[in-house]
């Protein structure tokens, strides 16, 4: 059988968002997205994910970076860093940690969407030859990487897959330990893909000194409209998906 | 053959794997089956230690006399190997197993393999459209030279030649929608790779047929052969047949689905889907999958299987290639008496002879 993720998920339920789940949608125009893969050392592939969620051979850490100038908060910019991940047969990107320079943003996504967030400064800047993403917590530089060369794409060419967000989850007055399964839609205006290269990456900053990103696998830049959709599916981190998914407002 | 180890892996782990095989390439032989393949797979931890299928296959042609041995699919993709050591050692296998190759090609779909050769996901294409053309060239011509894309080379002798003459029939795996119509164009049979519905087969196959028409084909021959892939299990007690069909079926779509397809990774043009994967995907998406039938799927009696075969065959198959066990889930003796069974009492109702070209 696959292998199966066993990070220790106790220490990260002390500080994990407590969700609500209250049937959000949350819709925002004209999103700029970095994503950037690389592959991370195999030797840590089960401790990077939850037991409900098998890791892929081989490992792939994944930067996933917004930047809108408007949206119900206003602008804001985000980057995420997640890890590739099975939930039984289907692809999803655990996510280690999110940097937000908008609280009011950070705040919802924390409630609504389970989105672990901690606030930094984000700047995503799109050149002609390049794309930059700079994440800075207070004078500490925690991620730099960028895409090179553009080239483009058609939006049916890029792939973000569903997130898998640790939480504590309010439903009936009882609160669990929960992996938020967060789905978005995105209608593309625009996509190029062009090299990735990682300049710098602090892994401890974002919670799993572990994350060591090596071979560059792919990088693309959109722009969207993103749809994050409201939370249909809750999964118990414990155990296999396949065995711990339940439907929101279902059996 | 996928040759498929589960973990934990042992010292004897491995090779009981491919003693099994070569125990049921044996049994199949003298059933009367008419093939047996072996796919090429790097890194796939689990779902296939299959990385040298040339290896396996001069085994099973040297303890067999009459079953044709399919190397396919192989990976035509120049990180992997030259094309030169494909028509080598294809050749050399022909020899060996007196002229019971079949080449099936291909190009890899996923990035754990991709990536472990620093291949560009985005030329396998082309350079599996290259190999194709200068493989056959390579076993017709006394001595040949490229200048290509993907190689190119100064005039030499590729040899060995292979005994088959002109050459051994050429296949290429057809999981992408679109790909039988490269197969058409160039001559090429389908191995189809893809458990898809019988209707959207339906239409794969009319495609291919009539398009194969106008083909230009690659080598001397056109190998018009449209075979499709299926999971089988044979008993005479049908539930038991059923339920052994089932859990190789179930693990082999949970293992595929583990796979980091290059599509899930890297946005190119040149792999528009994810290949096999989503159709797994969905087979083995809940506990209802049982529900959806056993219809035109080889498990169960062996009436269940030849109406099921029947089936594949009104709507234009050639042949079936059957998957009989999966990370080793089914016990070895299991799948002999299923082989054994299919081999008395279903293949005798379909049984033509596969025809491979004419040997000198």
């Amino acid at each position: 059988m696959p292998l199966a993720g066993c990070l220790d998920i106790a220490r990260l339920l002390d500080d994990a968002p407590t969700v609500e789940l209250d049937g959000a949608e949350l819709r925002i125009d004209a999103v700029d997205i970095l994503q950037v893969l690389f592959e991370v050392p195999a030797s840590n592939a089960e401790a990077l994910v939850p037991a409900a969620l098998n890791p892929t051979i081989p490992p792939v850490v994944t930067f996933l970076a917004y930047r809108a100038a408007d949206s119900p908060f206003g602008p804001f910019s985000l980057v995420q860093t997640r890890v590739i991940a099975r939930a039984a047969v289907r692809p999803r990107a655990y996510l280690v940690s999110a940097c937000c320079d908008n609280d009011g943003l950070a705040a919802a996504l924390s409630a609504s969407f389970g989105f672990r967030t901690w606030p930094g400064k984000v700047r995503l800047q799109r050149f002609h030859d390049r794309v930059e993403c700079v994440a800075t917590r207070g004078r500490d530089t925690v991620l730099d990487l960028s895409l090179i060369d553009p080239q483009p794409i058609t939006g049916h060419d890029v792939k973000y897959a569903p997130g898998m967000h640790l939480a504590q989850v309010s439903r009936d007055g009882v609160t669990s330990p929960r992996l938020v399964q967060v789905d978005t839609e995105y209608e593309f205006h625009r996509a190029d893909r062009g090299r990735a290269i990682l300049h710098a990456f602090d892994a401890p900053a974002w919670g799993d000194d572990r994350l060591v990103p090596t071979a560059p696998i792919s990088a693309s830049v959109t722009t969207c409209d993103v749809a994050i959709m409201p939370v249909r599916y809750v999964c118990n981190p414990d155990i296999p998906a396949a065995e711990g998914t339940e439907q929101v407002g279902g059996p | 053959m996928e040759l498929s180890v589960p973990r934990p892996w042992t010292a004897e782990s491995e090779r009981r794997v491919y003693e099994n095989a070569l125990e049921q390439v044996r049994l199949a032989d003298q059933l009367g089956f008419d093939y047996v393949w072996a796919v090429e797979h790097h890194f796939l931890e689990e779902y296939s230690h299959c990385s040298a299928p040339d290896l396996f296959l001069t085994a099973c042609a040297m303890q067999t006399t009459r079953i044709r041995v399919g190397h396919g699919v192989v990976a035509c993709v120049p990180q992997y190997q030259s094309p030169i050591r494909v028509a080598e050692r294809a050749a050399a296998l022909d020899i060996l197993s007196g002229g019971r190759l079949e080449l099936g090609t291909g190009r890899s779909a996923t990035w754990t393999e991709l990536g472990g050769f620093g291949a560009d996901p985005d030329e396998t294409k082309k350079t599996w459209d290259e190999f194709v053309r200068v493989i056959p060239q390579m076993w017709m011509q006394e001595r040949f030279s490229w200048e290509g894309r993907a190689f190119s080379m100064p005039e030499r002798m590729v040899l060995p030649k292979p005994v088959q003459k002109p050459h051994p029939p050429m296949w290429v795996a057809v999981t992408s929608p679109g790909t039988e119509t490269d197969a058409a164009d160039r001559g090429l049979g389908c191995l189809g790779l893809t458990p898809g519905g019988l209707k959207e087969s339906e239409e794969r196959v009319r495609t291919y047929r009539a398009r194969i028409r106008q083909c230009e084909p690659v080598g001397a021959t056109v190998n018009e052969k449209v075979h499709t892939v299926n999971f089988l299990s044979c008993s005479h007690d049908r539930d038991q047949g059923r339920r052994g069909g089932l859990r190789v079926a179930s693990i082999f779509s949970y293992m595929a689905s583990q796979l980091l397809s290059a599509k899930e990774v890297l946005p190119t043009r040149s792999y528009p889907s994810e290949g096999l994967l989503p159709a797994l995907r969905r087979e083995a998406g809940g506990p209802g999958d049982a529900a959806q039938g056993f219809k035109g799927v080889t498990m169960g009696d062996p009436d269940d299987i030849a109406a099921a075969i029947r089936m594949w065959e009104s709507i234009g198959f050639d042949g079936l290639n059957f998957i009989v066990n999966f990370m080793e889930v089914l016990p070895q003796q299991y799948v002999l008496d299923s082989l054994r069974l299919f081999g008395e009492e279903v293949l005798p109702q379909f049984k033509t002879a596969a025809v491979g070209a004419g040997v000198d």
